[in-house]
């Protein structure tokens, strides 16, 4: 157990899909060989198959009495291979406009957002959310258990999980057993790679950069046990931020706010309050049980504010000040010098 | 089991699997076993490898030559599929593999891959990475760290539905860390093990040669030619 443990809520009523924690975080750690086809973070369409394609159905985690219940490794294709483009035949290959750029080496069928803005429901009742995710950061990690050397590590001072990659040996046992498929193969070094959460901006005081990066205000960082802060509020205080799946057994220290969608029309067209657009069975199944509780408080809260201008939890999320929204790593990172990995 | 002299013989010689020496060299078979799943360090391996899942190579034909210089070992068994993790192969599977053992003190346990200040060595050969070797040092489950990896040289062939792979290294090694140290004349403990990669097998998942000696097998180094 660390000593402390750093979190994420990501609010899902203001993601709207813009993927700029993606390329934020793309930009920052994963552009070195080998590690073209992985997205620390990724955000798909919700209901979605996501990725790598149909993860939820891959196994891993724990199961009820705590047992490592077993997964199945991801492959490349399932996440999305990085594409080539034929740049060289376009550009230079003399076919004038007869050519256009396009994808080398067959036509992929998935990658990081192939199912975007799909959803689910039937007009005028479809609906969708954005999902984004990281690596959970878990309080139990199953990527941690698996590894038959210990190379991967959760750390003591703040619980951001690691991969040793001097005593990664490829083995991949990570792999199979994060049921969350989080942790990334890099075919060319042979070792485990998976988001860091940002520890080498997090140690200088700078929030994670798909956090700090963000123009919808999605995402609150800091220490779990920081009563001041957003996280502690809307996790412990309020409980309207929710781990995913947390059936899977691994106590994620990523958190999300469910999303509270217009509610359905009914035949007449007239609008069916008491009929969510999204069904509660479906957000039961991504958040647990308890997710009811916590639309029920934001839909109560939503009212206060709307009638009295006053509810702790609605600013909170509308996070007016966004240095309110990361526990004191607020300095900006042009201030700071950060490790990158460089070919 | 006997390392067979054959002076004059370079390097390169005893690692060309095919050569004439090794057709002249007497060969043991030496029967394997899985790994036990009990034996594996976490749960989420022994999920996955329950008993009976682990040790799909059942058997292999060992021969050790030496030239004085450096020792081989020639290991042989039979595996339907060439699992090199070339392209275009399934990117979730793994590569064939193959190692010798050493006990680097007496009283190194065997089954537990060393303990703490009973240090065992290995020689260890992959299908993808064929061509060179390496070399590792264990004390107990889950240690094993690559120690001088280029004083191993491994090189596989495979042919007619099996692998032949020949692991060397020099009888003696520079080395600060607890390597194998062999000379002609003396006696070694040695086992072999044997991965399929195309069963998923990696880490501890492998077959084992168990021996009479404490686990171990026995090299004699031969003095005579």
């Amino acid at each position: 157990m660390s000593k402390r443990q750093l979190a994420m809520v990501m609010d899902l009523n203001k993601c709207l899909g813009c993927h700029t924690c993606t390329v934020a975080c793309k930009q920052l750690w994963t552009r070195d060989e080998g590690m073209e086809y992985m997205w620390w973070n990724t955000v798909n369409t919700m209901p979605g198959r996501g990725a790598p394609r149909d993860w939820e159905q891959m196994g891993g985690g724990f199961t009820p009495d705590g047992q490592a219940r077993p997964g199945r490794l991801p492959k490349r294709a399932e996440f999305g291979e990085a594409w080539k483009f034929d740049h060289e035949g376009s550009y230079y290959g003399g076919q004038g406009d007869d050519s256009h750029l396009k994808i080398k080496d067959g036509s992929p069928d998935w990658g990081p957002n192939w199912d975007e803005d799909e959803g689910a429901g039937e007009y005028p009742n479809s609906f969708h959310f954005y999902l984004p995710r990281i690596c959970n950061h878990c309080t139990h990690p199953a990527c941690v258990e698996a590894c038959p050397r210990g190379a991967v590590e959760k750390r003591e001072e703040d619980g951001i999980v690691t991969v040793n990659e001097d005593r990664c040996r490829g083995y991949r046992f990570c792999q199979s057993a994060c049921p969350y498929k989080k942790m990334y193969f890099n075919h060319q070094k042979k070792v485990a790679q998976k988001c860091i959460f940002c520890f080498p901006r997090i140690e200088q005081g700078v929030a994670p950069a798909c956090a700090r990066q963000c123009p919808g205000r999605v995402r609150f960082v800091g220490y779990r046990d920081d009563e001041a802060a957003p996280i502690y509020k809307l996790v412990d205080k309020w409980q309207v931020a929710l781990p995913l799946h947390p059936e899977y057994g691994t106590e994620p220290n990523v958190f999300y706010v469910p999303p509270v969608l217009p509610a359905s029309y009914g035949p007449d067209g007239d609008i069916d309050e008491s009929k969510p657009r999204i069904p509660d069975e479906y957000l039961v199944s991504l958040f647990g049980p308890k997710v009811l509780d916590a639309l029920a408080t934001i839909k109560a809260e939503r009212e206060k504010k709307r009638a009295t201008g006053e509810s702790e939890l609605m600013d909170l999320l509308i996070a007016y000040e966004w240095k309110n929204m990361f526990g004191g790593f607020d300095r900006s990172p042009e201030t700071v010098s950060v490790i990158r990995w460089r070919k | 089991m006997k390392a067979g002299y054959v002076p004059g013989v370079p390097l390169q010689g005893l690692l060309d699997a095919q050569a004439d020496i090794w057709r002249q060299a007497s060969s043991q078979v030496i029967e394997l076993m899985g790994a036990p799943s009990g034996l594996q360090p976490t749960s989420a391996v022994r999920a996955q490898f329950p008993d009976g899942a682990i040790g799909a190579v059942k058997q292999v034909s060992v021969a050790v030559l030496h030239n004085g210089g450096e020792l081989a070992f020639r290991l042989a068994w039979r595996d339907a599929t060439a699992d090199t993790g070339a392209d275009g192969q399934d990117d979730v599977g793994f590569p064939d593999a193959a190692a010798v053992l050493f006990a680097t003190r007496s009283n190194a346990p065997l089954m537990t891959m060393g303990a703490p200040g009973l240090p065992v060595s290995a020689w260890y050969w992959r299908a993808d990475e064929n061509g060179r070797g390496r070399q590792v040092t264990a004390e107990g489950l889950g240690t094993t760290q690559t120690v001088h990896g280029d004083q191993v040289h491994a090189r596989g062939v495979y042919a007619d539905g099996g692998w032949a792979v020949v692991i060397a290294r020099s009888l003696r090694a520079q080395s600060a860390g607890a390597v194998a140290q062999l000379e002609m004349g003396a006696a070694a403990s040695f086992s072999v093990a044997v991965w399929e990669g195309s069963h998923g097998e990696r880490a501890g998942v492998k077959s084992f040669a168990l021996g009479p000696l404490g686990g171990w097998h026995e090299l004699v180094v031969d003095r005579k030619a």
